[in-house]
């Protein structure tokens, strides 16, 4: 059987509020694989995550997205959620009022609906969310909150990641989490990230930075520039843009 | 004054010749110790007419439909062998919690729990009969009653209503059940409620609006809140109403010092509600926490106005009001403080936000500040808007169906309100009859 990608984005553009971001995005990730897409502000790398996602309020102008085999476009955010993808919000917006544990309890449940599964059982779950609590290393005082209310910068993405670990995603994008966070943190979430590494699953890390990439090891690095993807490489292409800043990529680009 | 003189100066509506009508019945009965008041009111109430658009607290709540109908006074049906109202309430079934009916404005006090200690009870009649002059207060017109006509109508014509004295501090939430019985024509009932807490007492109770029979009672109530030195009250007032109904509800608060006033208005039903609260902190140290919760759905009509007065020194007010409204539905929150000259180092805070869920729903809020002194702390602030997209596509992104997402939203929007009222099982019925206006409620029922 042919190796088929998980995701597979060609030609991707974009808008948002009337301004042309993504300017032809090409992709392929298969799973098991982690890719981390980098680049300067500004260059398109949230935009991307979060077309995948589903925002409708970024239109897109052209191209095509497959995910999983089946046209990504077809599927609204909801739907693309219960097929297995999974967004990692570089902002986690806080709700208050809307309880932390039920939401997640609700969001795997609609999944498993979709996979004609039945609901989880109430003890099951709580044993599990302790479970990836711990892992994670966060209090008890999670389960009582309202969702990301009250939580500090780290905290919020530290609860992106235990609901990415009890979702259990095909695909995971990552927006940023490694911002913000101090050093413990981030090998936290590292340790995280890299629990979801499995042969059926992919990870696509979209980070400004090279240090969330001395924990989690990528197989591929892209960098992204004015809406396209202008370089690829290997994890020594982080190191490399780490050395001598992006400006290099655009300065290579136009030579 | 004649209905001649009436008439050179302006037309009498049908619905103003109808409240004459029953001031003569009223007239006709024997003599009640009450006329004193009942009479300078109904004058006062036939110069002004009913109110218009003219009148600044009314702009947005039109009564032109309501002016060409012919009302009579609602029945009293006391002594009839109808079943006592249990069914109906929003505590059914709960546990400790004792209920008076009130039915069309009459109160069934042979109905009254046994549970009701340290509360004194009353009918209104019975007190004009042998202690009038413990009256006397609740009904001489402020000097601002014309701006509460309702009110006023309400003193005129009034048949009887209940007297509440608290006396202890009682535990059990008390509910007042008002149901509104209808009859084949168009009725009005004129409920009126006195709860005086003694100083040091304190009580919770729920007043309960609800209707029965075949076209809805129009509702003019009326309560009045007296609170002594140190005295504490959760009062809930809540309106739930059919779609056809018409209610115009006062509730007028007088505190003294270092009273604490919990109040909570829910708005859920009703055709049209009109909910006045006048609260006056008259002594230092009154604190008055109200918090409102106003739903418009369907063509719906909540008008919401809250007068605070800050009338001596030290007193604190905490306003929060949460509106949504739906479909073609409009609620209208009108909110101010006013802080007396003396009343130094008072506080007060408002807090108005709106949630418009459709195109044609509308919400106005206005919080206004009228300040005389100087050394208070006054903050105020109004927002209306439609749901955060970014917090829908959070809940989206996680696999969420649309419209769970979305009542989950307004849930968490309301939840401000909901978390402060301390009566559990209160508090579970209003959810639940929330819950029950929006789509996915099981799944909603799961999260709480």
């Amino acid at each position: 059987m042919r190796d088929i990608h998980l995701l597979e984005i060609t030609d991707l553009s974009a808008r948002v509020a009337g301004k042309d971001i993504l300017r032809g995005v090409n992709l392929n990730v298969k799973a098991g694989e982690i890719h981390a897409i980098m680049g300067p502000n500004g260059s398109g790398k949230s935009t991307l995550a979060q077309v995948l996602a589903g925002r409708e309020d970024y239109e897109v102008t052209g191209g095509t997205v497959t995910f999983d085999g089946q046209n990504l476009f077809a599927l609204r955010a909801e739907e693309r959620a219960r097929a297995g993808l999974f967004l990692g919000f570089q902002y986690p917006v806080e709700i208050p009022g809307v309880n932390n544990v039920y939401l997640l309890k609700a969001a795997l449940n609609a999944k498993r609906k979709a996979a004609g599964e039945p609901e989880v059982d109430a003890y099951e779950f709580l044993t599990l969310i302790r479970q990836k609590m711990k892992f994670m290393q966060m209090s008890e005082s999670f389960l009582t909150r309202g969702v990301n209310e009250g939580f500090s910068g780290g905290e919020k993405k530290r609860n992106e990641v235990l609901q990415m670990l009890v979702l259990e995603p095909r695909l995971a994008i990552l927006d940023e989490t490694d911002s913000g966070l101090d050093i413990d943190a981030l090998k936290i979430v590292s340790k995280g990230v890299n629990s979801l590494r499995d042969p059926k699953r992919a990870v696509v890390l979209v980070t400004h930075y090279q240090r969330l990439l001395d924990y989690v090891t990528p197989d591929h690095v892209h960098v992204l520039s004015a809406g396209r993807i202008v370089k690829s490489g290997d994890k020594s292409l982080a190191q490399e843009l780490e050395r001598r800043g992006y400006d290099w990529v655009a300065e290579s680009r136009v030579a | 004054m004649s209905a001649a003189a009436h008439a050179t100066r302006r037309v009498v509506s049908p619905a103003v010749r109808s409240f004459e009508e029953q001031f003569l019945e009223v007239q006709g009965r024997p003599i009640d110790s009450l006329s004193e008041f009942r009479d300078p009111a109904m004058q006062r109430f036939m110069a002004l007419g009913l109110p218009s658009s003219h009148d600044e607290s009314w702009r947005y709540t039109n009564l032109r439909s309501l002016s060409g109908i012919h009302f009579s006074a609602a029945q009293d049906h006391s002594r009839s062998d109808l079943q006592p109202f249990a069914s109906v309430s929003l505590l059914d079934g709960a546990q400790r919690v004792a209920t008076i009916s009130v039915v069309n404005g009459y109160p069934w006090l042979h109905s009254v729990d046994s549970v009701i200690n340290d509360i004194e009870v009353s009918s209104l009649k019975e007190i004009a009969r042998v202690e009038p002059a413990k009256l006397a207060r609740f009904f001489e017109a402020p000097s601002d009653a014309d701006n509460r006509r309702w009110a006023l109508l309400n003193t005129a014509l009034f048949a009887d209503g209940l007297y509440l004295k608290i006396t202890k501090k009682v535990q059990t939430p008390l509910v007042i059940l008002h149901v509104g019985i209808g009859s084949d024509t168009d009725t009005i009932a004129y409920p009126r409620v006195i709860i005086e807490a003694a100083p040091g007492a304190s009580a919770t109770i729920i007043e309960h609006h609800v209707a029965q029979g075949a076209r809805a009672v129009a509702v003019n109530s009326n309560t009045h809140i007296a609170l002594g030195r140190g005295a504490q009250l959760e009062h809930y007032r809540v309106f739930a109403t059919g779609p056809d109904a018409t209610h115009f509800d006062f509730l007028d608060v007088r505190q003294e010092h270092d009273s604490r006033c919990k109040q909570f208005t829910i708005a859920l039903g009703g055709g049209m509600v009109r909910a006045d609260m006048d609260v006056h902190l008259n002594q230092p140290g009154a604190t008055l926490e109200s918090q409102a919760l106003l739903v418009g759905f369907e063509n719906r009509h909540v008008d919401c106005v809250n007068t605070v007065t800050h009338a001596a020194r030290d007193t604190t007010s905490r306003q929060t009001a949460r509106a949504i409204a739906s479909d073609t539905s409009r609620v209208i929150i009108n909110s101010k403080v006013i802080v007396n000259a003396g009343a130094v180092h008072s506080e007060s805070q408002q807090s108005c936000r709106g949630l418009l869920l459709s195109q044609a729903a509308e919400i106005d809020s206005r919080p206004q500040l009228e300040i005389h002194t100087d050394e208070v702390k006054c903050a105020h602030g109004a927002t209306t808007g439609r749901l955060d997209p970014d917090m829908l596509f959070y809940l989206l992104s996680r696999g969420l169906d649309r419209n769970t997402a979305q009542s989950l939203l307004v849930f968490a929007f309301l939840a401000d309100v909901l978390t402060g009222m301390s009566v559990a099982s209160a508090r579970a019925a209003i959810e639940d009859a929330l819950i029950n206006q929006m789509p996915d409620s099981q799944l909603l029922r799961n999260f709480r």
